[in-house]
């Protein structure tokens, strides 16, 4: 009996590394938000890709600015040509590894992603606490952080300082599903 | 006197509604719009793939008509998404209607050829466009 199993997991275990394995979303979700007293404003983005590579753990997302729909246009106008600017920098972009993502299977897992996020062009190394749902048709990632905007070199006018937080939180979720060629 | 302090008042007022239209200024509306920018889905997406710099500057934030035949439709919760085929092996043009625009097409399926108006905010895998509408099917 304990043979038979050993086998099974050595088969199981030869079918994944044979693989290479990659899972994708062109659909993940990622959402601001600022909280001041004076106002919350608040932003997503639904049009994120992600990319998973289940036999090393690596991931990479990139992420349109222009894509962050806010409820007032004004302030969508100011988050593109002031803040982030989008025109100079379109993308966004998070490389790193999941750590021991070789570990999960099947149940939820909170685990930290390692890498670095570029934005406004400044790069900044960073830790990521996610949930990750692992099962063989799907790689499921929830989970939110916090960014500070002088990080980025995000400039706020004296001005709005008091509407805007220097601290912005920011939520993911990403349903990778297996890539076909 | 106190015929300043009225007019000063009137500024004040006036300069208040003005700065409220413009906090409360309306998103853009497509359907309502004119088209910046008429293409194939083909040479948009080799547009991008040749120089996306350049493609940035040229389509970035426009209203973008792109004409193409529908290779896949997903809808999630009252949301639309729509691909359109490219000569491109891997990447195509991927438009994201505005809530409830596919009940007007509720005929649209794979295969027809469409023109629909959106606004373009990049290229990653695929050149995408946001808050788009349907224009023509034939």
């Amino acid at each position: 009996m304990k043979i038979l199993s050993t086998f099974f997991i050595g088969l199981f275990l030869v079918s994944f590394a044979n693989g290479q394995e990659r899972f994708l979303t062109k659909k993940g979700m990622i959402s601001f938000f600022s909280e001041t007293p004076i106002e919350n404003i608040e932003a997503q983005n639904n049009q994120v890709l992600s990319i998973v590579d289940a036999t090393s753990g690596k991931m990479a997302i990139a992420i349109l600015m222009k894509s962050f729909m806010f409820k007032k246009a004004l302030m969508q106008e100011h988050f593109n040509e002031n803040y982030v600017e989008s025109d100079k920098y379109p993308k966004a972009t998070f490389k790193g590894d999941i750590l021991d993502f070789d570990k999960m299977v099947g149940i939820e897992t909170t685990a930290s992603i390692k890498g670095n996020l570029t934005m406004h062009g400044v790069t900044n190394e960073t830790t990521i606490e996610a949930v990750i749902k692992r099962t063989v048709d799907l790689v499921e990632m929830t989970g939110d952080f916090f960014i500070n905007l002088s990080d980025f070199d995000v400039k706020i006018p004296s001005i709005v300082k008091n509407s805007i937080s220097q601290k912005i939180k920011v939520s993911f979720r990403f349903q990778h599903k297996p890539y076909k060629k | 006197m106190k015929k300043i302090g009225i007019d000063i008042l009137l500024i004040c007022l006036i300069g208040a509604f003005i700065a409220r239209e413009m906090y409360n200024k309306p998103h853009i509306n497509v359907a309502e719009n004119p088209a910046d920018i008429s293409v194939t889905a083909n040479i948009l997406l080799a547009d991008f793939s040749l120089d996306e710099t350049k493609a940035n500057s040229k389509y970035l934030d426009k209203i973008i008509a792109v004409k193409g035949t529908i290779t896949n439709i997903e809808f999630n919760a009252e949301k639309a998404t729509i691909s359109l085929q490219t000569e491109d092996d891997f990447g195509s043009v991927v438009c994201y209607l505005v809530k409830d625009e596919f009940k007007k097409s509720a005929e649209i399926k794979e295969g027809q050829e469409v023109e629909i108006k959106g606004i373009c905010t990049g290229f990653l895998m695929d050149v995408i466009l946001v808050k788009c509408v349907m224009m023509h099917i034939k």
